[in-house]
Parts: structure tokens; C-alpha cells; sequence
């Protein structure tokens, strides 16, 4: 006795036999390998400095990363970081925002988190290797389409707003970084600085301005830029030596 | 240059130095040099010996070193003699003390008197011709003479120029370098002569400083990083106020 008899195709004569699915095994600790994070302010900047120096300072990047944990971050997630503070009542201070830029190399890299707290838009700009930090933790991990978030001094306050009492979003781990995709809205002009021109290259405003000023935009273009090879800098073999150092000092 | 935390949370600049094969070259003795002290001709980084005549390369060979790239005296007091071929090395300064450092400042070329000398020039317009950034008057109607030393447009940069009392925050014995406190003259990866502080609020810091100078194949072993009493050791847990 078998079911597979009764099994009828949609013009009523009997069904072949169709296999099951093969089944598709994610191997995630593969996949956390594979995803590798190195922190942008352990790539060295070029110029004529000894790499011998940039050597050192890693050694003391690493460990302040091994007693306090500087958790994987990009500019659009939302952070919550407390400080030690000696003018407030409990000598700590914490500070929930949307990270807007990340900055400087090495031991003075910084990040700047941005909040509207009573209508008042409050930008702090925190240095990773700070000791006055007692703690970072990521409360929503994503990236933007932006590298860097200053636009958001003249969009509508609506998308800087974040509660300072907001419960971190969960995430599997083995998931790839969310992008979110978001086109924001401004104010009416005149904004702290022309957004619409190329130099920018902002994809995340949603630009409402007639055509005639977007194309006249257009004109502070500079075509040449992407060929010009003086200013091609090539980090993927750095990154790989620096990112096998990095976490094999990391696991000791 | 580098940030520096403190343990009460204050942040310093430093600029890191390489101690790179200094030896010392000769000594010369106080009737010799005519001077008040005896001299320790002391060199610096390593060189190639091709590029010098056979007559300036016989200090090198007396003292049994490769050739240096830069070679400075020191006045040094007669109980401080070192033997000429010894090495020098980082560990020769303790964090806490306070050093001068001199250097070649970096040389910018022939420049005006705006940038040379600081002179707040013309205005931009409102009807000056064809003056900008010029000296203008450059003496008196009384005088009839320029001084000598007047400030005018020439060569800047280039020459040597010291900053005082900087302090040394740490110093790394395995791979000579010392941290010393704020900025000092000269371009990055230059040549820079390293002092005691001659400043006289600094006079009575130095507390058992290693004398005459730290050698390697003593006894002392030190451990591989020295720090000063009040830096923050990127080992310890973070900066609290209780």
C-alpha cells in the first residue's frame, strides 16, 4: 500500500515521482568567518609616516579592545555609550544617537552620535579609546546608504529622533548587515551646506528642488576625479595583514 | 604624535621618538675643546660608508661603528665619561623626567615677510596698488639707515630650534622609543637631539636617573614598557570617579 498511487497530476493522469528537497545546510560558523569586520581606524593612512609607528599604536589599540569591548559598528546604527562623568549625580552619563561620521586613525578615532532631546538636536563626538567610557553598546546595528550623516542637520528632526530609552534590537548573528535604504526628507533651504553637488555624492536625501537647480548642481561635477590614479589608494592587501594580526592577537 | 590619557580622564598629545643605533663616537677632554666641559661626540642612525672620503670615516673606525648619519656633542660633567663604541638606548631616560629636544625646523624656502615675520600686510582692496603682502616703511625718516636684522623676506626654516621641558610619559626598552609630551621641531622621521632639561623648574627632577648612562649587558632587567605615575595603562579596567 502506497499514497503515491492516489497522487494525481492536474490532467487526472498519475503523477512521477518527484523527489524531496535536497536540504540546504547553512554552515554559520563558516559564514562568521567569511564576514570579517575590521575596524576602519586600524587602516593606516598613506603618507610618509613609518609603519613602524602604526605598528605600536595597534599594539595599544589591542590592548584596550582586550579589557573593554568596542563592539562592531557603521555609521547609521544607533548606539547607546556611558561615559564617566564628574559633574553628574551618579558619575556616569549616557548618551543614546544615530552614529553620523566616524573619524581619525588609530588611538584618536572618534564617532559622533546625534539625538533631538526637547527639540534641541545635540551632537556629541566620542573618541573610541577614550577610558572615560564605561560601556558601547549597539542598540540597532545597520548601515545607510552614506558614509557620512551631516545632512541630517537639515533634515526633518523626525529622523534624528531616537529614545533614549530604546530596547536593543535583536539579530541573529550570522545575518548580513541590514542596509536601509531610507531617502530623507529636508527642510526648505538654505541648508548648512549644498547637498545636491556631486562632491558629496549623497544617495539617502530625497532632493524635492525643481530640475533646473539639480542640473545646475551638476555643473560643480568633477568627472576626471574617479580616473585620477595619484589618488587611488589600494587598502585590500593592508587590511588583510592588518586583519590577521588583529584577531590573533585578539583570541589570545 | 600620538594621544596619551591620564588616570584623572586628561588627554596629551605625545610625539614618539626612535632611539635608532646611537654610539658613542669619542671623547674629547676639557683642555682639548678649549671649553668649559669635557665633550662625548655621540652619532646617530646608521649609514652607508661609501658616500664619505676616507679621512671622515676614521672616527668611525676608532670607535669600531658604522658609519652615522648625524653626529652631535654633548657637554658632559667629568664623572660621566662613557667609553667611546658604547651603544645609548631609550632606557637612558625614566618617565617623569623633563627633556629638551632640537631639532632642524622644516625648511618652507624663500617667503615673505606675512608668513616669515607675522606682518599684517595691506588690504585687499579699497585702492591699494599693486600692495598686498609687502614689508612697507622699513625704517624712520631719522635714521637714514636700514639695522641690521630687519626684518625682510628670505630663506625660513631649515635652521635648528629647540622645545624646552617636555615631559617623557613612557618609554618602550625593547623597541627604543620614547614618548615625550607635545610637539616637537622637525618633519616626521627627522633626526632630533635629545637633552636634560637646562630649564631651572626642572632642575631637581631627574631622581636617580641611570648614570651615566643605561648599558645593556648590566644587571638591571626592566620590564618592556615604562610608564609615568599618572598615565592611564591601556590594562586597567576604565577611568572611574568614585
Amino acid at each position: 500500500f502506497s499514497s503515491s498511487e492516489y497522487r494525481m497530476n492536474s490532467d487526472g493522469q498519475p503523477a512521477k515521482f518527484q523527489p524531496p528537497p535536497k536540504p540546504v545546510i547553512i554552515d554559520k560558523q563558516k559564514q562568521r568567518e567569511e564576514r570579517r569586520f575590521l575596524s576602519p581606524e586600524f587602516i593606516p593612512p598613506r603618507g610618509r609616516t613609518d609603519p613602524f609607528k602604526f605598528f605600536i599604536e595597534r599594539k595599544d589599540m589591542i590592548q584596550r579592545r582586550k579589557v573593554f569591548n568596542i563592539p562592531e559598528f557603521y555609521v547609521g546604527s544607533v548606539l547607546a555609550v556611558t561615559t564617566a562623568d564628574p559633574y553628574a549625580n551618579e558619575k556616569v552619563n549616557r548618551f543614546v544617537g544615530i552614529c553620523v561620521q566616524r573619524g581619525g586613525k588609530g588611538l584618536g578615532a572618534t564617532f559622533v552620535l546625534r539625538n533631538v532631546i526637547e527639540d534641541q538636536g545635540v551632537e556629541i563626538c566620542y573618541e573610541l579609546y577614550n577610558p572615560r567610557i564605561q560601556a558601547i553598546e549597539v542598540l540597532k546595528l545597520e548601515k545607510r546608504l552614506d558614509d557620512n550623516l551631516m545632512y541630517l542637520r537639515d533634515a526633518l528632526p523626525e529622523y534624528s529622533t531616537f529614545d533614549m530609552n530604546m530596547k536593543p534590537v535583536s539579530r541573529l548573528d550570522h545575518e548580513e548587515i541590514p542596509v536601509n535604504k531610507l531617502q530623507v526628507r529636508m527642510k526648505p533651504k538654505p541648508w548648512s551646506k549644498r547637498w545636491e553637488r556631486p562632491k558629496y555624492n549623497i544617495k539617502g536625501i530625497k532632493f524635492e528642488l525643481p530640475e533646473k537647480k539639480m542640473k545646475e548642481a551638476q555643473k560643480w561635477s568633477q568627472p576626471w576625479l574617479e580616473f585620477d590614479m595619484l589618488r587611488e589608494y589600494d587598502t585590500s592587501k593592508i587590511e588583510e595583514k592588518i586583519w590577521k594580526e588583529v584577531s590573533e592577537e585578539l583570541k589570545k | 604624535m600620538m594621544p596619551i590619557w591620564t588616570k584623572s580622564g586628561k588627554k596629551h598629545a605625545v610625539t614618539l621618538l626612535k632611539v635608532q643605533d646611537c654610539h658613542v663616537l669619542r671623547y674629547i677632554s676639557k683642555e682639548e675643546s678649549g671649553g668649559k666641559t669635557s665633550k662625548l661626540l655621540v652619532g646617530g642612525k646608521n649609514a652607508s660608508p661609501f658616500s664619505k672620503s676616507e679621512s671622515a670615516m676614521e672616527i668611525f673606525k676608532e670607535a669600531g661603528v658604522p658609519r652615522k648619519q648625524k653626529v652631535t656633542t654633548f657637554n658632559v660633567t667629568d664623572d660621566a665619561i662613557i667609553k667611546p663604541g658604547t651603544p645609548l638606548y631609550a632606557a637612558h631616560f625614566r618617565p617623569g623626567q623633563f627633556v629638551d629636544v632640537t631639532a632642524k625646523t622644516i625648511g618652507k624656502g624663500f617667503q615673505g615677510v606675512m608668513k616669515r615675520w607675522g606682518f599684517k600686510g595691506q588690504p585687499a582692496s579699497h585702492g591699494q596698488t599693486k600692495t598686498h603682502r609687502r614689508p612697507g616703511a622699513i625704517s624712520t625718516n631719522k635714521a637714514a639707515k636700514v639695522y641690521r636684522g630687519k626684518k625682510m623676506p628670505g630663506k625660513m626654516g631649515n635652521i635648528y630650534r629647540t622645545s624646552f621641558g617636555l615631559k617623557v610619559w613612557r618609554i618602550n626598552t625593547k623597541h627604543d622609543i620614547i614618548y615625550v609630551n607635545g610637539s616637537v621641531p622637525g618633519h616626521t622621521n627627522c633626526l632630533v637631539k635629545v637633552k636634560d632639561s637646562k630649564l631651572p623648574t626642572y632642575k631637581d627632577c631627574n631622581k636617580n636617573p641611570p648614570f651615566p648612562t643605561f648599558f645593556a649587558d648590566g644587571d638591571e632587567k626592566l620590564p618592556e614598557d615604562l610608564y609615568d605615575e599618572e598615565i592611564f595603562q591601556f590594562t586597567d579596567p576604565s577611568v572611574t570617579y568614585a
